[in-house]
Order: C-alpha cells, then structure tokens, then sequence
C-alpha cells in the first residue's frame, strides 16, 4: 500500500507566542517548534499500516517555510520512505490545495492526518484534501482497524453524546485524535539512517499551481493577545465558610446561579 | 457574496440543540445588516419536527433533509449542506463548532469554493465584509480576519460564545423539504453502528457549567466529589490531562490542548494548576473559579474567584451549598 502521512511544524505547546507591536504579525523566530501533536498519531497509524502490510511506502509531505522540513527528518527517523517538503508560505486553504496536488502525483491508498494543527486550530486540511481529490474521509479517528481485505478500515470516531463506529472504504484520508495509538521513539540507528536521507523540495509551481490559486480569501487582519483579566477574589476561611461565600458570590455578583 | 445566512440548526430528535439557536440568534442580527434572510437546514430523523421550532427564532426558510440520511455519513451530509447554500444562495453559512461541524464544514467550504474559519468568537458585518475574530495557538493569541469574496464563507462558532435571543417578530418560518438523496459514492464513508452511554450529564462542550478535576484528586475514587458538585449544579464533569494520563477520568473527559475546547459560563477547577495545555481548552470561560490547596497555582491568575484549601473539605461544602441555594 502507498500511505500518504500529512505533517506540520509548529510552536512548541508552551512557546511563549507574541503579538508585534501595531498587531500586524507574531514574532515566531527562535520560538521552538514541534511536530504539531495530533500529526505524532498520524505518522504512527502510518507505521501500524505498514507493519501489518508488507511491501507498503510511507509518503511524508509537509507544506511550510525553509524550517518546516525540520518534521521531514523527525518522520525519516521512524522510517518514512520518502519525503516531500512544499515550500512556501501557505494559510490553510493553499496548503490544502498544495497538499492535494502533491499527493495526486503519489497515488496513495490512505493518507494520514492529523485532527488539527495546533497552530491555527483550523480544522480544515483534511477533509480539504480529501474534497479536492474525491476520496472519502474519516474525521477524529479514536481507533482504526484495517479490513481483512486491506481495502477498508473500522473506525471509531467521538462525537457528542457517544461514538461512532464507521465503515470506510481506501483509498480515503483520516485524520487521527489523541488516543489513536502510542507514537513511537525514534531509535538510535533511526536517527542515523534519517541523516543520509534527503527531502524533495518542490514549490507551488512544480505542482502545476498558480499563486492567484493561492492567494488568501479570509484575509488576517490583526494578531492580538487575549483578553486581560483582573485577579480575582481568594477565600481563604475554612471549607465551610469559604463554600458559602463562593456560592453567595457566584449568586449575588456574578448573577450566574 | 449572497446576503442570506444559512443556519445549519442541529437536533436531537427534533429537539433543536441550545447551539442552533445561538447561530439564529447571530445569523438574525448578521442578515439584517447584510439586507438579507435567515434560512436553516435540518438534517436526518426528526428533521421536519425540528423545523417547526425554527420560525420563532426568525428562520423564514427553513430546509430539511430527512430521507436517506438514517445513517450519518459524512459526504452525504457535505452534499446536503451544499445543496441548501445553493438553494438559498447563501453568502454566510453557519455551524456550531462540534463534530458535526469538524468532520464536514471544511468540505462544505472547499466545495463551494470559498473559506472556512473555525471556533469563531467574534462575528459581524460592515460595508460587505464579514469580519471575524478566533483564537489561535491554543489561545495564546486571536486573530481577526476579514472575508470579502464572492463564493460563500463557512464559519464555525464556538458554543456559548454568542447569546441567544428569540426574534422579536417570529417568521412563519416556511418548511421546504430538499430532496437531496446521498449518491452511492457518498456512502464510501458510513456510520454503521452508534454506541451512545446512558449518561444524563451535559455535554462537555456544550455544558454552560463544568466542575473539573486534576490530579490533585488523588485517584479516580476521588473523582466521586468532582461528579457529585457536577450533578448537584446539572454540570458536566471534566479532568486535566494529567488527571486522564493517570488513569482517574476518561479521556473524553479531557479539556485542553489535546482534548477538549470548552467555553462554558461557569468553569470550576478543582485541583488543576492551570498548565498552559489546560488553559488552551477553557481559558474563553465566562467565569473560571479555582480550588487548590496551593495559593500559587497558576490558576488562580485567571480565576474571578478562588478557594485555596484541601478539595477534599472544600467540595463536598460545596456540593451541600450549592443543593441548599439551588434547593430554596
């Protein structure tokens, strides 16, 4: 089988992230990055696919500035076969379409996602890959079982109120949730063998699309922190006393109960 | 861009969700601005009840898609959604940010050639533009973005991040039922059996008040006071994810970066330092109240109210108070 695994670079989860006077960019140089967490679950459902059907390639693309390729040699060390790093810069609506045109070249029987990139928190790239290529797509998968036929997998997705139990049929895109599986370490020799591999580099244009295609619609505007707030009031009295005081406050200033 | 707004209004067997009507509470004051409609579409068994609800919170079309749509399956539910924008020649299409909204607006988007932006806050309009607010890098920061195009956006919004107000002039709200059977090949993808728990809690994402635990609780025996203070206020029950990796809640109880993202009016930490992977998930709380027997938690800088003391004193007071106010 040919599997596709989608991949991004982002700021590490406690990256002190700010915004650059005026609110017009963020200043994210020498901020440390990771391989966005939910796309661990996604290279290591790769894996599983290709333990359990021998002969099948790992196809790892990421689309992202000079840095990006960063995530390229984190999945040549736990084996990927191939590489592809898109570069430029691309919000999540040119990624997607750089992404699909990239994987269309590759043919893949399954390309693995993860849920979201935890950057933007967008939610968007792979079920706009999937839309762009025709195939189908499962969203937050929890648990995955590859069919007897190696053509179909069971898939177990959260939603409110319970969980669903869906049956998909290849070739198709999955974007993986937390609890997927257990990613693996890179080993020692992983490490080593990752060095004497190399990405392909490809632009936009190599893939047959045009920056008019790529330009963004939902235009950024303006980066700003968060809302301030003011440090509240600590009870410090003895249970009993602070419990009555918590709910008479919760009751009589901020009205919610 | 179409003025119209379609609302996309999620059921539970008719019963219109308390999100559908925080879309048509916003989609109101965005159509009116925009000189256009509020339409809505309700999808699968239980449709066309839901519809009937739909009028009075001004939905003046009101689209349902019930036949063929037994079984969840995502793209016939992308071709619904898109067969609805195209009836109504809809310039805004609204969802609330859940599964619903996670598994097919960005389809919806792509296929009809315009944007999605999710888990928005912030929404209005202004001389042809949408403007837009959402937070990013796990609400570190927020973005504001404008859309101007011509092909439809699809925005996400967060549950209880907009009020809900119903139409001071009802509609008649007109029920058309769409004929929008799934296509064979929408059914690559299906939903072939639903396992629900009998849980009578909220749901965490929607819930207007959660208690949550971490791992100050100890263990999961200890998850009993988390549950009893959630019951007494009809809260639902959430956890850190040090309180889920060490096995005392259910992974679906998670709230956090690598959980779940929830924005309730009254968010009750119990035990939680306050990791900046927690405060990713719940940080846009109304009010945030921290429990902890450490004053220097960091939770506490983003707490209106706190109890530094031993939760195993502190909450079952308060789960006794809380019955004896709510009680009188």
């Amino acid at each position: 089988m040919k599997i596709g695994v989608c991949l991004k670079l982002v700021p590490a989860t406690t990256a002190d992230i700010r915004v650059a006077p005026e609110g017009q960019a963020l200043q994210l140089s020498g901020v440390e990055t990771i391989l966005s967490a939910y796309d661990e679950y996604a290279l290591e459902a790769a894996l599983k696919v290709r333990d359990a059907v021998p002969g099948s390639t790992i196809h790892a693309i990421t689309a992202g500035p000079d840095e990006a390729a960063k995530c390229l040699v984190q999945a040549f060390s736990v084996g990927a076969d191939t590489g592809l790093h898109i570069k430029g810069v691309f919000d999540g609506h040119a990624a997607s379409k750089v992404i699909a045109a990239a994987l269309k070249d590759i043919g893949p029987d399954i390309v693995f996602c993860g849920r979201q990139a935890i950057d933007d928190d967008g939610w968007l790239v792979p079920g706009a890959v999937a839309e762009i290529l025709d195939l189908p797509h499962v969203t937050a998968a929890s648990s995955l079982t590859l069919g007897d036929d190696k053509n179909s997998f069971e898939c177990r997705r959260r939603f409110e109120g319970g969980e669903q139990v869906i049956a998909l049929q290849l070739p198709a895109v999955i974007s993986c949730d937390k609890g997927l599986n257990e990613p693996r370490a890179a080993t020692l020799k992983g490490r080593l063998d990752a060095k004497k591999k190399q990405p392909v580099v490809k632009t936009a244009g190599d893939l047959g699309l045009s920056e008019a295609e790529l330009m963004p619609i939902l235009k950024v505007m303006r980066f700003s922190p968060p809302p301030q707030k003011t440090p509240g009031k600590v009870i410090t009295s003895p249970a009993a006393e602070a419990a009555a005081e918590l709910v008479r406050v919760l009751r009589d200033e901020a009205k919610i109960i | 861009m179409g003025a119209t707004v379609l609302v996309i209004a999620e059921h539970v067997e008719g019963a219109p969700k308390k999100t559908a009507y925080e879309l048509l509470t916003v989609a109101r004051s965005l159509a009116s601005a925009r000189g256009g409609q509020v339409h809505a579409l309700t999808l699968g068994p239980g449709a066309l009840t839901a519809a009937g609800e739909l009028g009075a919170w001004g939905a003046e079309s009101i689209y349902t898609v019930e036949e063929g749509f037994e079984n969840y399956a995502t793209l016939a539910l992308v071709r619904a959604c898109v067969g609805a924008a195209q009836v109504a020649e809809a310039g805004l299409i609204l969802f609330s940010a859940g599964s619903l909204a996670r598994d097919v607006a960005g389809r919806v988007a792509t296929r009809l050639g315009g944007a999605l932006a999710s888990d928005c806050v912030e929404l209005s309009t202004e001389t042809a533009a949408l403007k837009l607010t959402r937070p990013v890098y796990a609400g570190r920061v927020r973005v504001a973005a404008e859309y101007t195009a011509e092909a439809p956006l699809v925005a996400t919004l967060r549950p209880n991040a907009f009020s809900i107000e119903k139409a001071a002039v009802p509609s008649a709200g007109t029920a058309l039922i769409l004929q929008i059977p799934p296509e064979p090949s929408d059914l690559r993808s299906v939903v072939k059996e639903v396992a629900r728990p009998s849980s009578t809690r909220p749901e965490l994402t929607e819930a207007s008040i959660i208690v949550s635990g971490g791992r100050s609780l100890g263990s999961a025996d200890h998850f009993k006071l988390i549950y009893d203070l959630a019951d007494a206020l009809g809260a639902a029950p959430g956890a850190s994810r040090a309180a889920v990796d060490a096995g005392y809640a259910p992974y679906s109880m998670q709230v956090g970066q690598t959980g779940k993202t929830v924005n309730p009016v009254l968010y009750i930490a119990v035990g939680i330092s306050g990791a900046i992977q927690h405060l990713a998930g719940m940080r846009t709380s109304k009010y945030i109240v921290a429990i902890n027997k450490d004053a220097n938690a960091p939770i506490f800088k983003l707490a209106d109210y706190g109890i530094v003391g031993d939760l195993t004193e502190v909450l079952p007071a308060l789960t006794e108070e809380f019955k004896r106010v709510l009680k009188s």
